[in-house]
């Protein structure tokens, strides 16, 4: 309270303006998620010089690009490849990836498992809205039970993947998810991964209200936002609610932090080693 | 808490030798707050003494609506013999208040004469006293000055002891500053209340606890109620202070941004937004909005903007 308080966060200061507005449908979560996104990197203090945002392809690939920093648009689920090589090479950079649920689990997740393996110290963002939006609306691997997608018209009755347990199960020492309705606390997740010096992986909850929304009657922008807390049950609750009446709630917050060795730290410790000093 | 001594049969004589009785009196101790302060261990503690002496204890609690920063009281009463758990209006030998205005709701328990009040003022400000949510808005909280308190009642000794207590290292400790002031009033061994403190408090916290002890006592040693009356008075803001508040603070729509998702409209808990006829968001009543920030938050486009205040 004694202390200056830090300018406030203006997202303006941050956004390539003359591509606003940007390109997403009306009422899309991924721009919640950027938000809070730049509101961590505004609040930790990382300057747009020393930011630097690798995305994949789809709708999530595309916002990396309204950012007024270091921005790479890279190919088809392999975000995480191009980062681990930019983080290796630069690592005075604060690298960032932005993914979806398609770009990270199905095309890019061999990368997304060894990303967590080798636990460089960057910070990924995977915006879950359960569908290939950018493409025309097909099944991806989190799409719910039942749920109509233009790959899936009888309704979809493949097992969906938990992100958050893959990559915890993968090995990555930070593991969290929120969902965009709780922007200041998904902020707070967000800057915790960014501080966290390992392999961050934030699943944000988002909502694809257009695509994926209209052809299952999931209501507007709104009701799909407000839908997403009924879904949630924030690692705070403990106890009482620990036992939910719906099991199929999703837990939220920092799920997983582990001390592992960081990956850029452990190579430079190995090839000293070896004698052999970069 | 209760001590066994066996029920006595109390005789009319007894009752109508007033002068006896007075000498027997036992002491009052009233002691107040709000949910999760602590005044439940400062009446442990003096229970805990009062067996220690043994001397005849009885303490009476509400504790039901703390959890939210609800009102917490103790009574207690400790002598040769106590019958009634409670404390009559008007006889507390000491009122230590570890709140600001729950302290001032439980004045007229204080022995007119020669009560002692012991406070913190430190203000917990509960959300039925903010009748505008604006940041800065004038609340309906007491609004009596330390200097105003002090002029009405015998012995008045009232500092902020959360800042004292955070400023040492611990604000949950404030409550033993507190229980340091009051040992002042009471008399017992300060070795006595020492031991009991530890005895009491987590094992971790033992040192933060004894330090504020010892500041709560040197406090009242070197202030004189008299000068409480100089003692700088609680700073609320006043109305005319919120002057052209209103008309910097409405949020900015940029039209050209928004996509008319409806998202800010329908979570604006002020229900100060509404979509045009071109299916763009606009503020219908700039006076209402109380700079929650909901909507700039929410909209996916970052088409609302609530700009600095400062600037
Ligand atoms: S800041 Fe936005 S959401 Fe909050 S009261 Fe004002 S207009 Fe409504
Ligand atoms: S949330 Fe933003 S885009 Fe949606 S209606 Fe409001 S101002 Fe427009």
């Amino acid at each position: 309270m004694t202390e200056a308080p830090a300018p406030e966060f203006v997202i303006r200061e941050y956004l390539r303006e003359h591509l606003m507005p940007h390109f997403l449908c009306p009422g899309c979560g991924h721009g919640i998620a950027l938000r809070a996104l730049l509101w961590a990197v505004h609040e930790l203090g990382i300057t747009k010089d020393r930011l630097a945002i690798v995305s994949g392809i789809g709708c999530s690939g595309r916002i990396g690009a309204y950012v007024d920093a270091n921005t790479f648009h890279v190919t088809h689920g392999r975000p995480l490849a191009f980062a681990t090589g930019l983080k290796l090479a630069r690592p005075d950079l604060e690298v960032v990836v932005i993914t979806g649920d398609g770009d990270c689990l199905a095309i890019g997740g061999n990368h997304l498992i060894h990303a967590c393996r080798r636990n460089l110290n960057i910070t990924c963002m995977m915006l879950n809205n359960e569908v290939y939006g950018m493409t025309g609306g097909q099944v991806s691997p989190t799409t719910s039970n039942s749920r109509y997608t233009t790959t899936t018209p009888l309704g979809n009755f493949e097992p969906t993947f938990d992100a958050c347990a893959l990559a915890e199960g993968a090995g990555a020492g930070f593991v969290g998810r929120e969902i965009t309705l709780q922007t200041p606390a998904l902020k707070n997740l967000l800057r915790e991964g960014l501080a966290y010096p390992g392999f961050a992986f934030i699943e944000v909850i988002s909502d694809c209200t257009e695509i994926y929304g209209r052809k299952n009657d999931l209501g507007n922008s709104a009701e799909m936002v407000l839908s997403q807390k009924a879904a949630a049950r924030p690692d705070v609750y403990t106890n009482s609610v620990d036992r939910p009446f719906r099991p199929n709630q999703l837990r939220t917050g920092v799920l997983a932090r582990k001390d592992r060795p960081e990956y850029a730290a452990a190579r430079q410790r190995h090839l000293q080693s070896l004698g052999n000093v970069e | 808490m209760t001590t066994g001594t066996p029920k006595e049969v109390i005789t009319a004589a007894a009752l109508t030798a007033p002068s006896a009785r007075a000498q027997e009196r036992p002491t009052n101790v009233l002691i107040v707050g709000v949910g999760g302060q602590g005044v439940i261990m400062i009446s442990k503690v003096i229970a805990l003494l009062c067996e220690r002496q043994d001397l005849d204890v009885k303490q009476s609690e509400v504790h039901g609506m703390s959890k939210r920063g609800g009102s917490v009281f103790s009574h207690l009463r400790f002598g040769q013999r106590v019958y009634s758990p409670t404390i009559p209006i008007g006889e507390a030998d000491v009122l230590v208040a570890l709140e600001w205005a729950e302290g001032l709701r439980w004045l007229p328990f204080l022995n007119p004469e020669t009560g002692t009040f012991l406070a913190d003022t430190q203000q917990l400000i509960p959300p039925f006293s903010c009748r505008s949510r604006k940041p800065g808005a004038v609340t309906n909280y007491a609004r009596h000055t330390v200097a105003e308190v002090a002029g009405k009642v015998p012995n008045c000794f009232a500092t902020d002891a959360s800042r004292m207590a955070a400023e040492l290292g611990n604000a949950r400790a404030a409550n033993t500053i507190l229980l340091g002031m009051l040992s002042t009033a009471l008399d017992f061994p300060e070795q006595e209340w020492l031991t009991v403190i530890e005895q009491l408090v987590p094992k971790k916290t033992i040192g933060a606890n004894l330090r504020a002890f010892a500041a709560g006592r040197t406090w009242v040693e070197q202030h004189d109620p008299a000068a409480m009356h100089a003692e700088a008075p609680a700073v609320f803001p006043a109305a005319a202070d919120l002057g052209d508040y209103v008309a910097r603070s409405a949020p900015e729509i940029n039209a050209a941004w928004c996509k008319g998702c409806e998202i800010c409209v329908k979570f604006c808990p002020e229900r100060c937004l509404f979509m045009n006829d071109r299916q763009v968001a606009e503020l219908k009543d700039p006076d209402l909005c109380t700079r929650c920030r909901v909507c700039e938050r929410l909209c996916p486009d970052f088409a609302i903007t609530l700009h600095r205040l400062d600037a």
